[in-house]
């Protein structure tokens, strides 16, 4: 039997409001996201700088990088904490869940190697869904996945290295979201501790190296304030530092762009549903004359 | 006497605090207070908190919290790099003093001679120096 008028007609009334918070909540999602992508550009020309100053660093000390305990890889590698950077909230599609799966496989293939693991999580619904599963997080730093500030990325970094100086870790690995465009993330696992060296000594981002060749034609005598093994043993862990300060905008803004899309998608479902509804509706209203004519004939034939 | 102006440039994870010509830049590196004029030698430093001012002028002096980082001065350019660099006026007093009380609490429970007790001395630093900058 179909829905009477009004049954419909409240249906639409209910998709449609949900329908405007979707439109509001993905408007929103898209101005953060571009707050977020200028922080990232905003954050770059530190990080090279910071490059930068390590390569000059070490080639000034010309002592080898072994003496730097944050380069220095661990064997036997035994403990090995994973650090999953998720959201606050959720209503993000599978921005959440893809690190969360991600993570647990990490998890697995290290214990099947026979390593013990633990986690750090930042984000309320990483520490909550690892809580759930009953592996409470090591570290769990939540309330700022909207907007992550520094200090909270050199918290979470600080916790990691002291773990990994102090030798309760022998190995940091990451797991994020890297932010690719508003439509594709990519879920990134990458390894924070030890750092490679490769990384920090030869790593040249594009077009700095010709500056500096032009600079460097002839080498300036270079002052250092103090040794710069000293200089060199500070800009590791600030390296380290930059590094999850980059993962955490990455994240947010993956996770500004999966909203978006997630509540593009269910504006664009609750209009198609809200057509269907109509439809329905003016059938139904059809439905409704179609009998009262055919009772007003059968009245008048009975007459 | 006014001074020969340089450029200098204040660059935090953030963004950038401070781009302008100034007459004279003052900090603290590990190894002492220095003050940078123009043509300075070539230099590699690291910065400790305090208080940084570069000056436009004689009289007309930018202040910020500066954090720990690095200074680099070179081709007449000063490029100093921070992890902080807050306005005075805007440095939270009641959470520095909470900072600094949850540093000195976590440096008795660290065991001697590890990475805690050092970052736990560093913040304790930081906290102490930017609350010994006047509003």
């Amino acid at each position: 039997m179909p829905q009477s008028q009004r049954d419909v007609r409240n249906r639409i009334a209910s998709v449609r409001n949900i329908q405007k918070i979707t439109r509001a909540m993905e408007m929103v999602a898209a101005a953060r996201l571009r707050r977020a992508e200028q922080r990232i550009t905003a954050l770059r020309p530190y990080a090279n700088a910071i490059a930068r100053m390590t390569r000059k660093a070490a080639q000034a000390s010309g002592a080898g990088t072994a003496t730097l305990p944050l380069l220095a890889e661990r064997d036997p590698c035994e403990r090995v904490a994973v650090l999953l950077v998720t959201g606050d909230r959720g209503l993000a599609g599978a921005f959440n869940s893809q690190v969360l799966r991600a993570g647990l496989r990490t998890a697995e293939e290290h214990r099947s190697l026979g390593r013990s693991v633990s986690f750090y999580a930042s984000g309320r619904r990483g520490v909550s869904s690892l809580a759930f599963r009953g592996t409470e997080p090591e570290g769990a730093y939540v309330g700022f996945s909207d907007r992550p500030s520094f200090s909270d990325a050199r918290r979470i970094a600080q916790d990691l290295i002291v773990a990994y100086s102090d030798r309760a870790v022998d190995l940091v690995e990451i797991v994020y979201n890297r932010y690719v465009s508003p439509l594709v993330q990519e879920v990134r696992r990458e390894v924070l501790l030890p750092v490679a060296a490769a990384a920090v000594l030869d790593q040249a981002p594009g077009g700095l190296r010709e500056e500096e060749h032009q600079q460097d034609g002839r080498p300036t005598p270079v002052d250092y304030e103090p040794d710069p093994a000293v200089i060199l043993a500070r800009l590791v862990p600030d390296y380290v530092e930059v590094s999850v300060f980059r993962s955490l905008l990455e994240s947010t803004a993956s996770e500004h762009g999966a909203r978006m899309t997630a509540m593009r998608n269910a504006s664009e479902n609750a209009g198609e549903l809200i057509g269907d509804l109509t439809l329905q509706m003016n059938r139904a209203r059809q439905a409704e004359i179609t009998q009262e004519i055919l009772e007003v004939v059968a009245g008048a034939e009975g007459l | 006497m006014a001074h020969a102006r340089f450029p200098v440039e204040v660059v935090t994870p953030e963004g950038e605090a401070f781009a302008e010509e100034v007459e004279m830049v003052s900090t603290r590196t590990a190894v002492g207070t220095i003050g940078i004029l123009a043509r300075h030698e070539p230099l590699l430093g690291l910065l400790e908190p305090t208080e940084l001012r570069l000056y436009r002028s004689e009289e007309e002096i930018v202040r910020f919290a500066q954090a720990e980082g690095y200074i680099q001065f070179q081709d007449n350019r000063a490029l100093l790099l921070v992890e902080e660099a807050i306005a005075p006026e805007a440095l939270d007093r009641d959470e520095l003093q909470s900072r600094l009380t949850e540093a000195r609490s976590a440096l008795e429970r660290a065991p001697e001679g590890s990475e805690q007790q050092a970052r736990a001395r560093r913040e304790i630093r930081r906290c102490e120096a930017f609350l010994a900058i006047e509003p």
